[in-house]
C-alpha cells in the first residue's frame, strides 16, 4: 500500500512535470525560435508605465501619445511598428516583472520607459545584460546617467537641470529673500528639494526646510510651523498637483503672503490652479506653443479628444527616437537590439518640443533646459 | 489509480458521531474525495516532492525570464504565506505586521551586503544574522500579545507594519551613532539599489535559476520543518492555543511562550524570504512592502485553508499565479470563464439546473446583445483586445459599448448590488436570477475590470475574502471547526 | 527638518493656531472614532472597513457637488449646497454599513473572532479598490475655496496675526452638533437604551425582549452615518479626497476609541479630539516627519498600560 503510494506520487511527478514542459514549451517559441535578428518586420516597443494604480493618469497619457507616435512614424516611413504594454503599477518588483517579459519578448527592440526613476533602477541590468535600449519620458532622477547603464536613454533634462533653475528663478526674478523648501517623502521629492535647498542658500537665500507625507491633504500645521511672515516662497516638491493647490489655498486660509512654486511633478493646467503662483516643468508645455499647434491637433484627432500636459509629448519623442533607430538598423534588412542601441546614441532629429534631439555620451538629453511658467488666477503663462 | 472504494457508509460506525460520518461521507466521495485520499496516503516527503520536484524543473524547460521570474515569486509567496500560517493559522493571532518582518529581512541583508554599507558580508553569514534578527523582532512584537488578543493585538501589530514603513522611508533622516552612512540608514524612498548577490562560500548566485532552485530548497527545508513541528508537542499545543486560550491555560501549557514561539518562527521565516527577495531583486525600495501584500497573503492562507500546510501552499501558487494571469487582458478572458466553470457546482447543486442556466445565459446573452443592437448601435460598436476565436465570440455575445466609462460604473454598481440579492434567494428563484446576474458579470468584467487589472485583482481578493468568510471560512484544505457548546 | 523642527516663529499664536488645527482634525477623527465604539461595543468587532465607508461619504459628497453644479456657481445657496451634502453622504453611508453588515458581519455572529475580522479587511480592501475602480486615483478635489469666492477661508475670526476661518468653524461646530446629538440619541431614547443594554450583555438584553439584530443594524446605521458626515467635512476642509485616505483616517480614529476607552460615547469623543491635538503639536514641536510614528506610539502605550482607555471602564472577564 505504501510502496504503491510512492511509486504513484513518482508517477504523477513526472506527469506534473510534462504537464508544465509542455505548457511552458506551448508558450515560449517565440522566445526561443524566433531569431534575434528578425526580418524588421513585427518589430514591437514595450512601454513600460503605471498604466494603473495610483499614478495611472501618468501612465496612460504616456502610452496614448506613444501609440500616436507610433501610427505617425509609420504612416510616414511605410513601417509597422507595435506595442506592448507593461503596467508598472509604480511598483519596483513588478516595473523587474515586466522588464523580464520585454526582454524575453525578442520582438521588443526597445523600450519607453521606465516612467519612475524606481522602475529605471529595478530594470537597469535587465536591459542592460539584454542588450535592450530603454528611453524615458519622465525619469529624472540625476545618477541614473551616472554611466553605469549604457542603454539607458532620457528626452528630459534631469534635476541637476531642474535644481538650479528653480533658484536662478526664486532668488533672481522673484528676488525671495526667505524661501520654505518642502519635501513629500517620496522617491522624486527627497532627492530634488534637498538640491533646490542647497542651490538657494548658495545664492544667499535664507531656507527653511519641511516635510510632508506624499498623501497629505492637510497642510495646515506645516503653515503654522514652518512658513513665517516673512517666507516669500514655498517651493514644494511633490508629485500631486492638487496637494500644490491646496497648500496655496491654505497658505491664504492663515493669511500668509508667501507663494507655492510647484516642481515639474505638479505641474497641471487641470489641477494646480492657484490665484498666483508657479510652477516648473521639464518640457515646455505644447498646448502653449505656437510650433506645436499641428502636432496637437493631430493628438486630439487621434485620441479622440484627450488632454494632456506635459508626461505624454516626452514619451512621444522617446517613442520617435527609438523607431527611427531601428528603422535605420534595419535598412540592410535585419537588425538586432544591440544595433538600435549604436544608432539611438546617434541620434539627431528635429523634436516637437522645439530644436533638434541628441545624447550627451551617458544618454542625457544634449542642451535641456526647464520651464516656468507664471499662473494667475488659474491661466499659465511661461516666464523662464 | 486503483484504490480500493472505500466501504460504503451505512450509518455511523462505531464510536462515530452521525454528523461527522455524514461530512465525512460528502466530503470524500467522487473525484476530489478519490484524489484526497491518494494524498493522505502519501508519505510527507513525497508529497512535498509532489510540489518540489516539479517547481525544480522549470528552468530545464524554459530559459525564458518571465517565466523563471513569476516562479520565484511564487515560491516566495509559498515560504510567506507557510510562515504567516504559523501565527494565523495554528497559533490564531492575527498579526497585521507580517509584512515588516519581510522588509525587515530584506533590508537587513541589503545593510549588510551592499555598497550602501561598504559591507559585503558571504550570505552564509549574512543570512542567519538577519534570520535570527528577524525572529528576535518578531519575539518582540509578540510581546504585546501577553495582554492583547484579537482585535487590539491585530491593531498593534498594524501599527507596527506602519511604523515600519515610517521609519525606512524616511531612513534617510537617520545616522547610525556608530557608523556614518553617506545617504542615512536606508537611503530613504530611493531604496537600496546596489544589493549583492548571494555569495555561498564564493558560489555567486547570479541567474534566475539558481535563485529559483534556492527557493525550491528552502521551501523543502521550510515546509519540512513545519511539518515536524506541526505534528509535535509544540504544533498540537498551538491548536489547542486558537481553539481556547482559556482552556489551554487550563491544562497548563506555556501559553504565553508559545504565543511568542509562533510569532517568532514566522518572523524567521519572513525574514528568510526577505534575504532572497533582496538578493534576487538587487535592490530593496519601502515601496515593495506595502498593505496589498499583506492583503494578498492573507488571501493566500485563507483560500488555501487556515491551518493546512499544503492548503497555503495551493492557496499561495493559485492566487500568484492568477494575478500573473490577468495581467494580460486576452488571458484574463479565459480565465473569467474557467472561474465561473468552477464555482458554478458550488452555486447550484443538480445538474440538470447547471444545464439549463449554462444554456439560459448563452442564449440571454445573444438576446440582449441582439436587441440592443437594433435599438442602439452605441452599445455593441467596441470589441475586446483579444484576436483569438473566442474573443470574436465574446464581441458578439457580450453588450462592448463604444465608451465604457459611464455605463461600466453603472454596470459595476449594479453587479454588486445584483450579486448581494442573489445570495438572499433560495431554489428555483436564484437558478432563475443567475441568469442576467451571470451575463450582467461577463459584461462588467470585460467592459470594466479587464482594463485595470491591477485594480480589478484587489477586488476580487477582497470579495474573494468576505465570501469564503461567510460561506467556508475553512478554505479549500482547512477542516471545519464544529463549535461545541 | 532634521529631528527638531525650527522654533524660532513658535510663540503664543502658533501654539494657538496648531490647537486649532488639531482640533478640526480631532472632531473628525472623534465622529469616526464614534462608529468604531458604538459597533465595538455592540459586537466587540473591529469594524475595518468603517474608515473606507469614511471616505465613501467623501466621495458622495464630491459627487453631489457635481450634480449641484460644481463649487464656484452652485445652482442652490452655499449653505444649502453644504447640507446637502452632508446629508446625503450621511444616508449613502447609513445604507452601506447596514448592507455590510448584513452580508459581511451577519453570517459570522458566531464564528470564531478571527473570522469577522478578516471579512472586515475583506470589505475595507473591496471599497477602497471599487472606488479606485470607478474615480481612477489622481485626488479629487472639493474646490472648497471656490464656494462664493473664498469667502469660508477668508472671513472668520480675525485675532492679530491669528485667523481662524469660517469653514473651520462651520467644521468644529457640525462635528460637535452631531456628536451632541448622537449623546441624546444614546442617553434619551428607547433604541439608546436599548443599544447600552445590548452592549453590556448582549444574551441578557436578548432574553429582556430586545430585538438584538434590530439594534446592530441601527448601530451601523448610526455609526457610518456620522462616518459619511466626517468624510464630507474632511473633504470641505482639506479639499481634496482620493480612495486611501479611509486607511489613515480609518486608523487614527480607531486609535482615537481605544483612548478615549473603546464601547464609551463621550471617551471616543475625547478621544478623537486628544489625537488630532497629539498629532498637531507633534508636528509642531517635535517633528513634522516622525508625528505619526509618534501618535503611534502613545496608542501602543496606551494599549498595554490602560487598555480599557481614559473613560472605559476595565474589562473583567468572568469564566
Amino acid at each position: 500500500m505504501r510502496r504503491r503510494g510512492i511509486t504513484i506520487a513518482t508517477v504523477l511527478a513526472v506527469v506534473a512535470a510534462a504537464v508544465a514542459a509542455s505548457l511552458v514549451g506551448r508558450a515560449a517559441p517565440s522566445a526561443s525560435a524566433a531569431p534575434s535578428a528578425s526580418a524588421c518586420m513585427k518589430v514591437k516597443l514595450g512601454v513600460l508605465a503605471p498604466l494603473t494604480g495610483p499614478a495611472a493618469f501618468l501612465g496612460q497619457e504616456q502610452l496614448s501619445w506613444v501609440q500616436y507616435a507610433i501610427s505617425s512614424f509609420n504612416k510616414k516611413y511605410k513601417t509597422s511598428f507595435g506595442v506592448k504594454q507593461g503596467d508598472s503599477q509604480l511598483s519596483a518588483s513588478l516595473a523587474r516583472t515586466v522588464g523580464r517579459q520585454f526582454v524575453a519578448d525578442k520582438s521588443i527592440f526597445g523600450v519607453v520607459g521606465g516612467s519612475t526613476s524606481q522602475s529605471v533602477i529595478s530594470t537597469g541590468d535587465l536591459f542592460k545584460a539584454a542588450k535592450l535600449v530603454s528611453v524615458s519620458g519622465s525619469a529624472t532622477r540625476v545618477d541614473l546617467t551616472s554611466g553605469k547603464n549604457s542603454t539607458f536613454f532620457r528626452v528630459v533634462p534631469n534635476d541637476s537641470v531642474q535644481a538650479p533653475n528653480i533658484a536662478n528663478f526664486v532668488s533672481g526674478k522673484l528676488k525671495a529673500k526667505r524661501v520654505l523648501v518642502v519635501d513629500s517623502q517620496d522617491d522624486y521629492s527627497t532627492a530634488l528639494a534637498p538640491a533646490v535647498g542647497a542651490a538657494l542658500k548658495a545664492k544667499g537665500v535664507k531656507v527653511d526646510t519641511g516635510s510632508v507625507a506624499a498623501d497629505a491633504t492637510d497642510f495646515s500645521n506645516l503653515i503654522t510651523t514652518s512658513v513665517a511672515g516673512d517666507t516669500d516662497v514655498v517651493v514644494f516638491a511633490t508629485q500631486t498637483a492638487s496637494a500644490a493647490n491646496a497648500l496655496s489655498q491654505q497658505l491664504i486660509e492663515q493669511g500668509k503672503k508667501a507663494l507655492v512654486l510647484g516642481t515639474d511633478g505638479a505641474y497641471s493646467p487641470s489641477q494646480y490652479k492657484p490665484k498666483h503662483g508657479y510652477v516648473s516643468s521639464f518640457a515646455n508645455d505644447l498646448n502653449f506653443l505656437p510650433s506645436a499647434k499641428s502636432i496637437v491637433a493631430g493628438y486630439k484627432t487621434f485620441s479622440k479628444g484627450k488632454t494632456f500636459g506635459t508626461f505624454g509629448p516626452p514619451s512621444y519623442m522617446a517613442a520617435w527616437v527609438i523607431m527611427n533607430a531601428a528603422n535605420n538598423a534595419c535598412k540592410d534588412g535585419h537588425a538586432t537590439r544591440g544595433e538600435v542601441v549604436t544608432q539611438v546614441k546617434k541620434t539627431n532629429v528635429p523634436s516637437i518640443l522645439g530644436g533638434n534631439l541628441k545624447f550627451t555620451a551617458h544618454g542625457d538629453v544634449a542642451g535641456a533646459k526647464f520651464y516656468i511658467f507664471e499662473i494667475t488666477n488659474g491661466s499659465y503663462k511661461n516666464v523662464a | 489509480m486503483s484504490e480500493p472504494n472505500a466501504p460504503p457508509l451505512e450509518g455511523p460506525g462505531i464510536g462515530k458521531d452521525e454528523w461527522v460520518a455524514r461530512v465525512e461521507a460528502r466530503t470524500q466521495s467522487g473525484l476530489p474525495g478519490e484524489i484526497r485520499r491518494f494524498l493522505l496516503a502519501l508519505p510527507p516527503w513525497a508529497r512535498i516532492a509532489l510540489i518540489a520536484v516539479p517547481a525544480a524543473c522549470i528552468p530545464a524547460l524554459t530559459n525564458n525570464g518571465y517565466f523563471l521570474q513569476v516562479a520565484i515569486d511564487t515560491s516566495l509567496f509559498v515560504l510567506l504565506a507557510l510562515g504567516l500560517n504559523i501565527a494565523v493559522g495554528w497559533a490564531g493571532l492575527l498579526d497585521l505586521g507580517y509584512i515588516a518582518f519581510y522588509g525587515f529581512g530584506a533590508y537587513g541583508y541589503a545593510m549588510l551586503a551592499s555598497g550602501h554599507t561598504g559591507l559585503h558580508w558571504q550570505a552564509e553569514v549574512a543570512i542567519p544574522v538577519v534570520v535570527v534578527a528577524t525572529a528576535l523582532l518578531g519575539f518582540l512584537l509578540g510581546l504585546p500579545s501577553w495582554r492583547l488578543v484579537g482585535d487590539y493585538l491585530a491593531i498593534v501589530t498594524l501599527f507596527f507594519f506602519q511604523i515600519f514603513l515610517t521609519v525606512v522611508n524616511n531612513g534617510q533622516r537617520i545616522q547610525l551613532p556608530f557608523k556614518k552612512l553617506e545617504a542615512g540608514l536606508t537611503r530613504g524612498p530611493n531604496g537600496i539599489s546596489d544589493v549583492d548577490p548571494l555569495n555561498f562560500f564564493g558560489w555567486h548566485l547570479n541567474s534566475l535559476r539558481e535563485y529559483l532552485w534556492l527557493a525550491v530548497g528552502a521551501f523543502v527545508v521550510v515546509i519540512g520543518a513545519l511539518y515536524l513541528v506541526n505534528e509535535s508537542r509544540t504544533g498540537r499545543a498551538w491548536r489547542a492555543l486558537r481553539e481556547d486560550p482559556l482552556a489551554a491555560e487550563v491544562m497548563s501549557m506555556p501559553v504565553n511562550w508559545l504565543k511568542l514561539v509562533a510569532f517568532a518562527a514566522g518572523a524567521g521565516i519572513a525574514g528568510l524570504t526577505g534575504t532572497i527577495f533582496a538578493a534576487e531583486q538587487g535592490s530593496v525600495f519601502p515601496s515593495n512592502f506595502d498593505l496589498a501584500l499583506l492583503i494578498t497573503l492573507y488571501a493566500m492562507v485563507i483560500l488555501g485553508g487556515v491551518g493546512s500546510i499544503y492548503g497555503v501552499v495551493i492557496g499561495a501558487v493559485v492566487i500568484n499565479v492568477s494575478l500573473e494571469v490577468l495581467r494580460t487582458p486576452a488571458h484574463a478572458s479565459w480565465l473569467f470563464f474557467i472561474g465561473l466553470v468552477l464555482v458554478f457546482p458550488v452555486i447550484l447543486k443538480s445538474w440538470r439546473l447547471r444545464g439549463l442556466v449554462v444554456a439560459g445565459v448563452i442564449g440571454f446573452g445573444f438576446a440582449v446583445h441582439g436587441i440592443v443592437g437594433a435599438l442602439w448601435s452605441g452599445g455593441v460598436d467596441g470589441s475586446t483586445t483579444g484576436e483569438a476565436w473566442i474573443d470574436r465570440l465574446i464581441d458578439n455575445w457580450v453588450l462592448l459599448p463604444n465608451d465604457p466609462t459611464v455605463i461600466g460604473r453603472w454596470a459595476y454598481v449594479t453587479l454588486i448590488a445584483a450579486v448581494l440579492g442573489l445570495t438572499l434567494l433560495r431554489g428555483l428563484w436564484r437558478a432563475a436570477a443567475i441568469v442576467p446576474v451571470l451575463y450582467l458579470a461577463a459584461c462588467v468584467w470585460e467592459n470594466v475590470l479587464v482594463l485595470q487589472p491591477s485594480v480589478a485583482r484587489y477586488i476580487m481578493l477582497g470579495g474573494m475574502l468576505v465570501a469564503l468568510m461567510a460561506a467556508r471560512p475553512q478554505g479549500l484544505l482547512g477542516s471545519p471547526r464544529v463549535e461545541i457548546v | 527638518m532634521d529631528f527638531i523642527a525650527v522654533f524660532d516663529n513658535l510663540n503664543w499664536d502658533s501654539f494657538v493656531q496648531l490647537t486649532v488645527n488639531g482640533l478640526t482634525l480631532g472632531s473628525a477623527y472623534a465622529l469616526i472614532a464614534l462608529g468604531y465604539s458604538l459597533v465595538y461595543g455592540i459586537l466587540k468587532l473591529l469594524n475595518f472597513a468603517h474608515g473606507d465607508v469614511f471616505m465613501v461619504g467623501a466621495f458622495i459628497g464630491w459627487g453631489v457637488i457635481g450634480v449641484l453644479g460644481g463649487s464656484a456657481n452652485p445652482i442652490v445657496p452655499v449653505w444649502l449646497a453644504i447640507s446637502f451634502m452632508i446629508i446625503a453622504a450621511a444616508l449613502g453611508c447609513a445604507l452601506l454599513g447596514v448592507v455590510i453588515e448584513r452580508f459581511a458581519y451577519r453570517p459570522l455572529r458566531n464564528a470564531p473572532r478571527i473570522a469577522p475580522l478578516i471579512s472586515a479587511l475583506g470589505v475595507s480592501f473591496f471599497l477602497q479598490n471599487s472606488v479606485l475602480l470607478l474615480f481612477s486615483a489622481d485626488f479629487k478635489t472639493y474646490n472648497t475655496f471656490d464656494f462664493s469666492g473664498g469667502t469660508l477661508f477668508l472671513s472668520g475670526i480675525n485675532w492679530g496675526p491669528l485667523h481662524i476661518s469660517l469653514l473651520r468653524i462651520i467644521v468644529i461646530g457640525s462635528a460637535f452638533a452631531m456628536m451632541g446629538l448622537l449623546a441624546l440619541l444614546v442617553y434619551r431614547t428607547r433604541l439608546g437604551k436599548a443599544m447600552r443594554a445590548t452592549s453590556f450583555d448582549r444574551e441578557a438584553a436578548a432574553m429582556m425582549g430586545i430585538d438584538v439584530d434590530r439594534v446592530i443594524v441601527w448601530t451601523f446605521f448610526i455609526g457610518s452615518a456620522l462616518a459619511g458626515v466626517a468624510g464630507v467635512l474632511v473633504g470641505l476642509i482639506f479639499s481634496q479626497i482620493n480612495h486611501f485616505m479611509g486607511f489613515n483616517y480609518g486608523l487614527k480614529g480607531f486609535t482615537a476609541a481605544v483612548v478615549g476607552g473603546i464601547g464609551n460615547v463621550p471617551g471616543a469623543m475625547l478621544g478623537g479630539l486628544l489625537i488630532g491635538l497629539a498629532e498637531s503639536y507633534s508636528f509642531g514641536y517635535i517633528s513634522d516627519v516622525w508625528q505619526n510614528l509618534i501618535v503611534f506610539s502613545i496608542l501602543v502605550a496606551f494599549m498595554l498600560g490602560r487598555p480599557s482607555g481614559i473613560l472605559g471602564r476595565a474589562d473583567i472577564k468572568k469564566v
